[in-house]
């Protein structure tokens, strides 16, 4: 308990080192924050649509489809080439098609080239029962009943860019701020040999100086910690709304389909909007929920420890009668 | 209570021998004091006899222990009080955390108000206990190392040169203070001095000299030869 104690009057004393400390302990929480809550933010949209997604099914030609060399990857051009045949099938046929117990709901669109439909399923699992209900109504062999990828990539690749983005950075803080924490703890250590081979030579055991260096580490990055996390929660949203402008304005070019479902996520509206519309709206809400806070703490003591780590590797190397022989 | 027993030492890295088949004995209840030139070893006895070094050769026996076996940490905390010729107090603490520290590390728990009364009997006024080691005088930071060094209650006692920086008559109440804790309370004190006052105090004076240790009797001017050589 003393020890603690010990540690606190520590931090009141030398304010300079511990204000120089405490700042770059908060620069690098608050850079830790923001990474890890778009990080998690991004992650979660990207779930939310996959399965929001994937129970969404549209009716594609299939020839198109063995036409290609039977890669996946194809989704974005299947859709392209649906959308040229789109004309096959009538508003009443795509009703009747949803006349289903399979289906929830379904959306009729109309685009450019003509009608499309999305069917949302009650199950994703319910895809082949889907198609052969189809198939008895009179859905022709060279269509195929496919989950819309192409709206997922559409969606999600803008926010995949500003996922890799935060998890480069948030690699690139900790191991940096490792770094620099590492260096800061190094000297700190010099600075306090005196005070340390004091305390050894009154017979304090190098454990117990190590934990007051180390107490005094938690209770730094503890404050950098509470501080850090309301920066953060400030910052990491002007952020991602920044990166992710940037990364729908290069996506933008790219991009020639009209995804239906996701206009339809992007807004609840019937209304039809293109797809460099419903991108302008797409929005990731960064909240620090508990997981992400409890990662970032978790970060933090790592850091914390790991200063004490080679704190206590520094207090080993030396004998208190040489720490106090050095300084006369 | 402590005894060395042929101990030599050589700082590590040089040639000159500090010391060479040394046998010492401390009891408790008397005061020592060791005397000598500049240079001679003095500092580097304590360094031994409070386990801050090891010797080359030779042991260092307390209660029956040997020194070089022993948790030395826990002897340093409990058994000992070391007053530092360089004093070693933190200097940005308190006098008054300084001595708490020392208490709290020796486990007899930390006490402000026998702190405070204890830096009073040195002549520290609870004002200047609560100063920082930097704000306060030569002879106050010593009269504080005393303190921290008899806080605990340490049955041993070891100071080097601790009335150095004390004027005639602080000295003269500081060293009833050792006289007191050795011949009332019965601990063993062992004091390196330069000074003439303190080796009146003594019960033993040793005078080292080119690494053997002299016992004067009564008169500085005519030591004796080493007793208790065994061996
Ligand atoms: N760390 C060290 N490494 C090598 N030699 C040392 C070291 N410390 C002290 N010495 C040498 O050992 C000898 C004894 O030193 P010591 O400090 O014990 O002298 P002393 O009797 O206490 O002197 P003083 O009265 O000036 O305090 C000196 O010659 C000193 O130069
Ligand atoms: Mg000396």
């Amino acid at each position: 308990m003393y020890l603690l104690e010990h540690a606190m009057l520590n931090l009141g004393k030398n304010k300079g080192r511990n204000m120089l400390l405490l700042g770059i302990t908060f620069a690098i929480i608050t850079a830790i924050v923001v990474a890890l809550s778009i990080f998690n933010a991004t992650n979660l949209v990207i779930e939310e649509t996959r399965t929001s997604l994937q129970s969404a099914v549209r009716i594609v030609p299939q020839m198109q489809t063995l036409g290609e060399t039977g890669g996946t990857g194809g989704g974005q051009m299947i859709t392209g080439q649906a959308a040229q045949n789109q004309a096959t099938f009538t508003a009443e046929q795509f009703s009747d098609f949803a006349n289903s117990d399979f289906v929830l709901g379904w959306d009729l669109q109309d685009t450019p080239r003509g009608t499309d439909a999305v069917f949302y399923l009650v199950s994703p699992l319910l895809l082949s029962d889907f198609e052969a209900e189809l198939r008895e109504k009179g859905l022709p062999e060279n269509y195929a009943v496919r989950t819309d990828e192409a709206a997922f990539a559409s969606i999600v690749a803008p926010v995949e860019s500003l996922q890799s983005l935060a998890i480069t950075f948030l690699a690139v803080v900790v191991v940096l701020g490792g770094v620099i924490m590492a260096l800061l703890s190094v000297i700190a250590i010099r600075e306090r040999k005196y005070e340390i081979g004091v305390l050894r030579a009154m017979g304090l055991k190098k454990r117990k100086v190590a934990f007051v260096i180390w107490a005094e580490n938690v209770i730094i990055t503890g404050f950098c910690f509470v501080l850090g996390m309301a920066a953060g929660n400030f910052l990491s949203q002007p952020i991602s709304d920044n990166i992710l402008a940037g990364q729908i304005l290069s996506n933008a070019d790219g991009e020639s389909t009209a995804t239906t479902l996701a206009e339809r996520l992007a807004s609840e509206s019937a209304d039809a909007l293109s797809t460099e519309n419903f991108s302008e709206n797409l929005q990731i809400d960064i909240l620090i929920n508990a997981t992400t806070a409890l990662q970032i703490l978790a970060i933090s003591l790592l850091l914390a420890s790991l200063v004490g780590i080679i704190s206590v590797s520094q207090i080993t190397k030396s004998e208190p009668i040489k720490i106090l022989m050095e300084r006369t | 209570m402590l005894a060395l027993k042929n101990i030599s030492y050589k700082y590590e890295g040089t040639t000159r021998t500090i010391f060479k088949d040394v046998n010492l004995e401390f009891s408790p209840g008397k005061v020592y004091t060791i005397v000598g030139k500049s240079g001679a070893g003095k500092s580097t006895l304590l360094a031994l006899l409070s386990g801050l070094d090891v010797a080359t050769g030779g042991e260092i026996v307390y209660n029956g222990e040997n020194l070089a076996k022993i948790n030395r940490n826990h002897y340093r905390a409990r058994q000992m009080g070391m007053v530092f010729q360089s004093l070693n107090l933190i200097p940005t603490a308190t006098a008054l955390d300084n001595i708490v520290l020392s208490m709290n590390i020796s486990g007899v728990g930390g006490n402000k108000t026998r702190a405070l009364e204890l830096l009073k009997t040195m002549g520290i006024s609870p004002e200047k206990s609560r100063r920082k080691i930097l704000k306060l005088s030569g002879g106050e930071q010593q009269r504080i190392a005393i303190a921290r060094a008899i806080a605990h209650n340490p049955p041993l006692i070891v100071a080097d040169e601790p009335t150095g920086n004390l004027d005639k008559e602080t000295e003269g109440k500081v060293l009833k203070i050792f006289e007191n804790i050795a011949h009332e309370q019965g601990k063993c004190v062992i004091i390196v001095t330069h000074s003439r006052r303190v080796t009146t105090i003594a019960d033993e004076i040793w005078h080292v000299e080119k690494g053997i240790f002299r016992r004067f009797d009564g008169n500085v001017n005519a030591p004796q030869t080493q007793k208790r050589r065994r061996k």
